[in-house]
């Protein structure tokens, strides 16, 4: 199998490390040490440039690029901010992350703050994660009573501390400019940028936003050094990724991959158990759900960004959705619309209106009262949110919907012409997982 | 809730924001462990500890889902409806907890004001689907019909936590 934990320690420990002195005895902040008392500032960041380490919520841009954006002249505090809002459908890696090995992330957070010279970090978390809330809020409390927070953190003359803060029940607050107005006590709907978070974030401050994923890597990456993390994966693909997969498998799970090493007939078949006796893979969302859906022909695609990109998807969170032949693409499709008419915040008229409509014309084609016409209505519609609104929610929501009604277009013609689609037997099996 | 204790809650974090407004959700979430949801009162007793007036305050809590500016029943239930739990039967979950709970299947409030159901988004738990959330605080998956009527019954007979946390 080629499984690799690295940001995944716990698992390569046997062990849960919410407790200091495990994590301590599975190497957990020796990197801090090493990049407090070894390396400047400059150099900790130039560590995460060479690593290649690319940003895990979702859009991929170079971690190191990002904290090299933060202006060192500034009058106003640096701030670091974990993106803990993990709300993309299909997407539950960081929960484990921050169940079974919080201090990671503590240390990972650190070290980018020493990196930018940053006051404090914060970890937004989602509502629903309250119970890995407590966890986190535990681990902090741990990590402040041991020095590793605070004033002079662990001996040096770096002050930092972190923050959680929990959220309450938005999709939209994971966008990063959403997720800083709600962190600033505002409701939580995207700001227009330029300005980006790095010039004026938080308080209008620099601010380096990050993944739990990401910033859980740097760690390893200091420990073991930026050439040993570019040495895994392609040039463009460095380092291990954590894909969580779910749906119709037989193994749904987290599983820790080096990129490139991997295709999506692996990660499917061989790590998460393949299907159901006599069922055959259908259809793969495989970066949550805000990307465009793949079908068979995709299964012998490396699992790396530019592969993915290269098959007409993207590897977005890698929450890897997959649907067996025993499904309805016509009700999955559905299903999504409805998701992002939800989750929209409603600020742009394209995308409030737009999610709207395209959850009601699926809505008509699953009931049998959908025509032809629809599915050019589809693209139509679809074409006119994209680049007209303020977010990535409407560009990227649009994906899983115009990619299926062109992918699977037979499956809606035949919905359209024989009555709509009934509601297949879901799978109730239950899950071994991984 | 009133204003002192909200304040009791949030005063001793205050110096870890540069600006008094981020309280305004720490401080609505809290003031909602009470009874659940947020009443004119809780409202008012958040612009009163953290210095801002009730309009924006009650602005900042519509926005979010898992503030309830309605009453809810004692416990909620959270049942995921995206599409990993849709694929292992998360609307048979549904339509099977509304049953037991006596509410349409879209949801609502039991007639006893016990339970209060509703559809949710991913939880971050598709491992488990289908999944279900109780509050904010216990999420349970995979679950079976029998499960569910298993959950609801539980529900009704035990006793409320002090602080409901959704
Ligand atoms: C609608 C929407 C939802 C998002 N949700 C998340 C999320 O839950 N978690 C996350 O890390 N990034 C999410 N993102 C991406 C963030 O905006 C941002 O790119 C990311 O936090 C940057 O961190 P990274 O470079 O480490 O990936 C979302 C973006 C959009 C447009
Ligand atoms: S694109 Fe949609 S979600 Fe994003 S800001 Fe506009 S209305 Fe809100
Ligand atoms: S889809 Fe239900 S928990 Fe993710």
């Amino acid at each position: 199998m080629p499984i690799r934990n690295v940001v995944y320690r716990q698992r390569e420990a046997g062990q849960v490390l919410t407790d200091l002195s495990d994590y301590r005895r599975a190497g957990g902040y020796e990197a801090l040490r090493t990049a407090l008392t070894e390396m400047d500032r400059d150099e900790t960041v130039y560590a995460f440039v060479r690593s290649g380490l690319r940003g895990r919520g979702g859009a991929g841009f170079p971690m190191g690029r990002k904290a090299s954006f933060i202006p060192k002249d500034s009058v106003l505090p640096a701030y670091v901010v974990c993106n803990a809002d993990e709300s993309e459908p299909g997407t539950f890696k960081d929960r484990e992350l921050m169940e079974t090995n919080p201090f990671q992330l503590l240390e990972g957070i650190t070290l980018a703050g020493y990196a930018i010279g940053a006051v404090r970090g914060y970890i937004y978390i989602r509502g629903e994660y309250e119970h890995q809330a407590r966890i986190l809020d535990a681990a902090i409390a741990q990590a402040r009573t041991a020095g590793f927070l605070g004033q002079g953190v662990a001996g040096s003359g770096f002050d930092f501390d972190i923050t959680l803060y929990r959220g309450a029940g938005a999709y939209i607050c994971g966008e990063e400019t959403a997720l800083l107005e709600s962190l600033e006590g505002k409701r939580g709907q995207p700001r227009l940028k330029p300005p980006f978070p790095a010039v004026a974030g938080l308080y209008a401050s620099p601010t380096l936003i990050n993944n739990v994923e990401t910033l859980s890597a740097l760690p390893a990456i200091i420990e073991h050094g930026a050439d040993w993390y570019a040495s895994m994966g392609t040039e463009k693909s460095t380092g291990t990724k954590l894909f969580s997969i779910s749906g119709h498998v037989m193994k749904p799970g987290n599983y820790e991959i080096v990129l490139h090493d991997t295709t999506l007939r692996e990660l499917v078949y061989d790590i998460a158990g393949g299907f159901r006796p006599g069922r055959e893979f259908a259809a793969a969302w495989v970066g949550g759900s805000s990307v465009n859906v793949l079908g068979p022909e995709s299964l012998d695609t490396p699992l790396d960004y530019e592969s993915m990109a290269e098959a007409g998807s993207s590897l977005g969170s890698a929450g890897c959705i997959v649907m067996d032949d025993s499904g309805s693409i016509v009700r999955a499709t559905l299903r999504l619309a409805q998701f992002y008419r939800h989750e929209s915040c409603g600020k742009c008229t394209p995308c409030r209106e737009g999610t709207l409509w395209l959850e009601r014309i699926l809505q008509r084609i699953v009931d049998g009262e959908g025509r032809m016409e629809d599915l050019e209505l589809i693209e139509s519609l679809a074409g006119r949110m994209v680049g007209r609104v303020l977010c990535a929610l409407a560009d990227t929501g649009v994906l899983p919907v115009t990619s299926a009604v062109r992918r699977f277009r037979d499956d809606f013609v035949h919905a359209i012409e024989n009555g709509g689609v009934p509601r297949p037997e879901p799978m109730m099996e239950v899950p071994v997982g991984g | 809730m009133n204003a002192a204790a909200i304040s009791a809650h949030i005063e001793p974090i205050r110096h870890e924001y540069a600006e008094g407004r981020s309280l305004i959700l720490p401080a609505l979430k809290y003031a909602q462990t009470e009874k659940g949801h947020l009443t004119r009162e809780d409202i008012e007793a958040v612009a009163e500890a953290t210095g801002f007036s009730a309009a924006y305050v009650e602005s900042v809590a519509s926005f979010y889902d898992r503030l309830y500016l309605q009453p809810t029943g004692q416990r909620v239930v959270s049942v995921c409806v995206t599409l990993s739990c849709m694929l292992r039967g998360s609307d048979e979950l549904m339509e099977r907890i509304c049953d037991r709970a006596g509410v349409s299947h879209h949801g609502g409030t039991s007639e006893d004001g016990m339970i209060t159901v509703q559809e949710a988004q991913c939880l971050g738990y598709c491992d488990h689907a289908p999944a279900v959330q109780v509050d904010a605080e216990q999420t349970r998956g995979p679950l079976t019909l029998d499960d569910a009527d298993a959950l609801v019954d539980e529900l009704r007979t035990s006793p409320r936590p002090d602080e409901l946390w959704r």
